[in-house]
């Protein structure tokens, strides 16, 4: 399962929107998620990723892909480490 | 540890918890603090009321949703995280309602089928057969929201009023299926075709009128309408004796009847011991009291949640649930 697909059920799980309308594009308004559906997502993504997500770097995400892409390369750093 | 009036108010309100029932408190919050309130009591630590160090601290200008990644020490995480590991039967707050919710949501974790939690009260004297939910905990709900507050307010109206059968009804602006929010239409549908005992929208006149049992609304509404009701006695009473006023003797029956007769103070400490003021979906009893809670109300919140775990309503909400989440409906 790529990282996209493991942060895509995380956040339709947590929002409980069905995860096919979960596109790179889709804002958090889009996916109805409200504030605390994210930071139970960034928890949920942390934890899954054995990563930390500092506040000022999620406050940079406009989407969906944004937080994706964010996590795809720090998966990449942890694993060169 | 919050609250208007922590710590002492809570404090003595646990002390008369523990006086009048067999209870085991743990008062979650400063060790210093709390040690040196209950010194003046007979309770001390290791009796029936016990201290749990929480070294931090939600401020008021912080938002409680930093609970979860910020303050993972502060009394209500600390708390949610006892009743998680079963060191603790239920969770009882008197500080900020958001930061217990979250709390509770994230460290407690909620039900198999249920979103975010509601809160059921007893409408209570006016009308005894009826709970409303949400009471505050969902401003924007999502229509499939309103089925679980529909669930969990059949399962409050089972337990606590003993209704075999529960008349639900969604409160809207007509009795049409088509009034109300696009949130309130859609949550008609999901209700009409869920299986419960649904009669369809009620309107605001309705409320009061034991036509349902269970009335179902988002917690903006419901909130709404729940501290208009709790206060609708009291300038009840004080309009009725300006009036009176060139009537003394008259203006002396007015007071006998509110103050005595007329349950204009009841309601909220009858909805406050009916189960008032619970969590429905977390997984665990989590109690919300009014921040402004003195003592007394305090003993009342902690009485209701020994209720609440006595009477095995998260394994009721569950095993309704179960029902719901087998049909798909959920």
């Amino acid at each position: 399962m790529t990282v996209e697909e493991q942060i895509r059920d995380i956040i339709a799980k947590i929002t409980r929107v069905d995860k096919s309308i979960i596109t790179r594009e889709s804002t958090f308004k889009e996916i109805k998620a409200d504030s605390l559906d994210i930071v139970q997502a960034l928890v949920a993504v942390e934890e899954t990723f054995g990563i930390e997500i500092p506040d000022e770097e999620a406050q940079k995400f406009q989407n969906f892909g944004d937080f994706v892409s964010y996590v795809e390369n720090r998966v990449v750093q942890e694993e060169k480490v | 540890m919050g609250g208007d009036y922590a710590p002492d108010e809570i404090v003595k309100g646990a002390v008369l918890a523990a006086q009048k029932d067999d209870v085991e408190i743990f008062l979650v919050g400063s060790t210093n603090i709390l040690e040196k309130e209950l010194a003046g009591y007979k309770f001390a630590n290791g009796s029936s009321i016990h201290v749990v160090e929480a070294s931090e601290v939600i401020k008021e200008d912080e938002p409680p949703i930093d609970v979860v990644r910020r303050k993972p020490n502060c009394s209500v995480v600390v708390a949610a995280k006892m009743v998680k590991s079963g060191a603790a039967d239920a969770l009882v707050s008197a500080g900020s309602s958001a930061a217990a919710a979250i709390s509770a949501i994230q460290f407690i974790g909620m039900v198999d089928g249920v979103y975010r939690p509601a809160i059921v009260g007893s409408l209570g004297s006016f009308a005894p057969n009826t709970v409303m939910v949400d009471l505050g905990a969902n401003v924007d709900c999502k229509p499939h929201q309103f089925l679980t507050f529909a669930i969990a307010g059949s399962v409050y109206a089972k337990k606590f009023l003993n209704i075999t059968d529960p008349k639900i009804a969604l409160l809207s602006t007509g009795s049409e299926e088509n009034k109300g929010s696009e949130a309130v239409r859609e949550a008609y549908s999901l209700l009409k075709n869920s299986g419960l005992n649904f009669i369809g929208n009620i309107e605001g006149n309705d409320v009061l009128s034991g036509k349902a049992n269970v009335i179902v609304c988002d917690g903006f509404v419901g909130n709404v309408l729940l501290k208009f009701y709790e206060n609708i006695g009291g300038y009840a009473k004080d309009w009725t004796e300006r009036k009176l006023k060139k009537y003394p003797p008259l203006g002396a029956l007015v007071k006998l009847l509110f103050n005595g007769l007329f349950p204009t103070t009841k309601i909220s400490s009858e909805t406050e011991k009916r189960g008032g003021g619970i969590l429905w979906g977390v997984d665990g009893v989590v109690r919300i009291a009014h921040g402004a809670s003195r003592a007394p109300n305090i003993a009342n919140a902690i009485e209701s949640a020994k209720e609440a775990v006595k009477a095995g309503v998260i394994e009721s909400l569950k095993s309704e649930l179960t029902k719901f989440n087998q049909g798909g409906k959920l």
